[in-house]
């Protein structure tokens, strides 16, 4: 434990070393939750379907689509990505921590910051346009809930991908790969119930739908009880398969490791 | 049963066969066609604990895959390495802390922290308790100078400060096993020599060190026994001293005399020996076997004939044996001990049953 403690301190310290890189990075993040404010705000207006969001409820949801871009480090994949392309990575192999854990500790370690933005965004975000109705009781927690299986669901997609670069030497492909199909299905670009019914129904039931949808709708209130329950039950269910698909995916991955020169 | 155990270890790489051009890169996508590259071929090696041992070849030869292979980085494509009996492959963690790596060609420190800060991060993947540690920092920066390092951050550190570095990160866990990949590619003189003193220092210890140069100075006076690769497959594997005797007879005086000296006179008393003009008409060269002819009976030789006013000795040296592995000039035929034998002579006898077969 000792050992993963120090790792997540680095990337607590890094945070700070590197604000400015941080800032840049949020900032493409920031930009897109403003883009979409307009945009939704325009298409609401002139929208007079029953099922559609409310303006409040859209700008909830897009406050949750906000945070989920913002956690888990935009330099994680690139590091852990420029290591194992660079045979870096023979230097953590010999390490006494576990690859994976030690990843995710230094992706926890960086994260009060990304929080700490998150608070900030959001606080001005209910001063400019009010205060959102929270959901109550049960629903608060399964939020709660959410919102932190959130952490360890982005950390696995963004890890799952940085793994590619066992493969590829391509990786800004693989992560623009990602980020697109991680917008689509996970509802942060278009709410999934606007999507086509088949086509919503395999992102509600992917991976990805935990990355935004799921808190999202729970907090507008438009996924209560069991059904709000039931979704966190998913979003938990894609972290467990995801974090074992992980490590069976590293054992293959690490055993065609090449690592040319000293 | 050894500290450190290979074998039969093989790793063969694949690469894309890319014909060059344009072309060749569009006949590559239609059909794929890969070289097969056999770094390391069929190695068995056994390495007891507190043996200090040279593994040499020239580039390419396989040095540091064996060593990723041996510290399971890289993952064999056939035969097998246990390290204390357990596969490091397999058992990362537990072998991990038994082992320490210096790349010199990587940096194990942390880009963006001060020197102090990488290692207490070691401290802390490793579990090494305060205690140890202090003493083990004490020491690093005794023979290493550390302390002038330790708020420098990693990317600021010059490459000789960067390695003496390295060297505390490698070993700050207290490993039995030590694998030094080139560790004084680089250097400058003085640092090298605090190095080597350090090298030496680990090995009295009884750490058990691989070393890996290509710097032949790095291996005199610290290891005992010399393996060399060359191709994937090991050539030679024995005692150092062993083959200087066997390889390296000759030693060459250099003579300054007073008066004018006839080689054929030196020639007459010192059967054997092979006597060249110097540098000017005042010095002679004489290249004898130290084991016919000793040093004094040369200078003895020589002082019969004519005044001696200054003298030198060149020593014989490992560089000149493995030079001439290299070029193929000569052949240790210890290949077939390696072949055969599985068990190598650990206990230093000494004897590495090499013959030249001379072209």
């Amino acid at each position: 434990m000792r050992g993963y403690r120090a790792l997540a301190r680095i990337s607590a310290k890094n945070a700070l070393t590197y604000r400015l890189e941080f800032a840049f990075a949020l900032f493409g993040v920031l930009f897109q939750f403003v883009a979409l404010l307009a945009v939704w705000r325009v298409l609401l207006a002139d929208s007079t379907t029953g099922t559609g969001f409310t303006w409040p409820q859209m700008r909830g949801y897009l406050l949750v689509a906000f945070a989920s871009g913002a956690v888990v480090g935009l330099f994680a994949d690139f590091r852990m990505s420029f290591r194992i392309r660079s045979g870096l990575v023979a230097l953590d192999l010999i390490k006494p921590v576990r690859y994976q854990e030690a990843r995710f500790a230094e992706v926890l370690g960086g994260v009060w910051i990304e929080v700490l933005v998150v608070l900030l965004v959001g606080g001005v975000t209910v001063l400019v346009a009010g205060a959102p109705t929270w959901p109550g009781g049960a629903e608060l927690a399964l939020f709660t809930a959410s919102m932190v299986l959130l952490i360890p669901l982005k950390f696995l997609v963004v890890y799952l991908c940085g793994l590619a670069s066992f493969w590829t030497q391509n990786y800004v492909g693989v992560q623009w790969a990602r980020i697109a199909i991680v917008n689509l299905f996970s509802g942060a670009l278009v709410p999934l119930a606007y999507l086509p019914g088949w086509l919503a129904s395999v992102a509600a039931w992917s991976p990805f739908a935990g990355m935004t949808s799921t808190p999202g709708l729970i907090l507008i209130g438009r996924a209560t009880g069991a059904q709000a329950a039931f979704l966190v039950a998913v979003q938990l269910g894609w972290v467990v398969v995801l974090w074992f698909g992980a490590k069976l995916l590293w054992r293959t991955a690490v055993r065609q490791l090449t690592v040319n020169g000293g | 049963m050894a500290l450190v155990e290979a074998r039969q270890l093989t790793k063969v790489f694949r690469r894309p066969d890319k014909p060059p051009g344009l072309a060749g890169a569009l006949r590559h996508l239609a059909t794929r066609r890969y070289v097969e590259k056999v770094a390391v071929d069929h190695v068995d090696l056994s390495i007891e604990a507190g043996e200090a041992v040279a593994y040499v070849g020239p580039n390419g030869a396989g040095k540091s895959t064996t060593v990723k292979l041996l510290s399971g980085i890289l993952q064999p494509t056939s035969g097998e390495v246990r390290i204390g009996g357990l596969v490091p492959q397999d058992d990362r963690m537990a072998v991990a802390h038994r082992i320490g790596v210096l790349f010199g060609q990587r940096t194990q420190l942390w880009w963006d922290l001060p020197v102090a800060d990488s290692l207490a991060v070691l401290r802390d993947l490793y579990g090494v308790d305060e205690g140890t540690y202090r003493k083990r920092l004490k020491r690093f920066d005794e023979v290493l100078g550390l302390d002038d390092l330790m708020a420098v951050t990693g990317r600021k550190l010059s490459l000789g400060q960067r390695m003496r570095a390295d060297l505390a990160a490698a070993l700050v866990h207290g490993p039995e096993v030590v694998y030094l990949d080139e560790p004084t590619i680089g250097l400058d003189l003085s640092v090298k020599d605090r190095v080597r003193e350090f090298f030496r220092e680990l090995r009295d210890e009884g750490t058990t060190v691989m070393l890996t140069s290509h710097d032949l100075a790095d291996i005199e006076g610290f290891c005992r026994r010399l393996v060399i690769i060359d191709e994937g497959r090991i050539v030679f594997d024995g005692d150092l001293e062993a083959v200087k005797d066997e390889f390296a007879r000759d030693r060459i005086l250099h003579v300054h005399t007073e008066t004018r000296v006839d080689p054929d006179r030196v020639r007459a008393v010192l059967p054997g020996a092979v006597v060249a003009a110097g540098e000017s008409p005042l010095w002679h060269s004489i290249r004898f076997d130290r084991f016919a002819i000793t040093a004094g009976q040369a200078v003895a030789a020589v002082t019969g004939i004519a005044a001696v006013v200054d003298f030198r000795i060149d020593e014989p040296g490992i560089e000149d044996v493995i030079r001439r592995v290299y070029s193929g000039e000569l052949r240790l035929a210890a290949e077939t001990d390696a072949e055969t034998d599985s068990e190598p002579d650990v206990e230093g006898s000494g004897e590495p049953d090499a013959v030249v077969t001379a072209p």
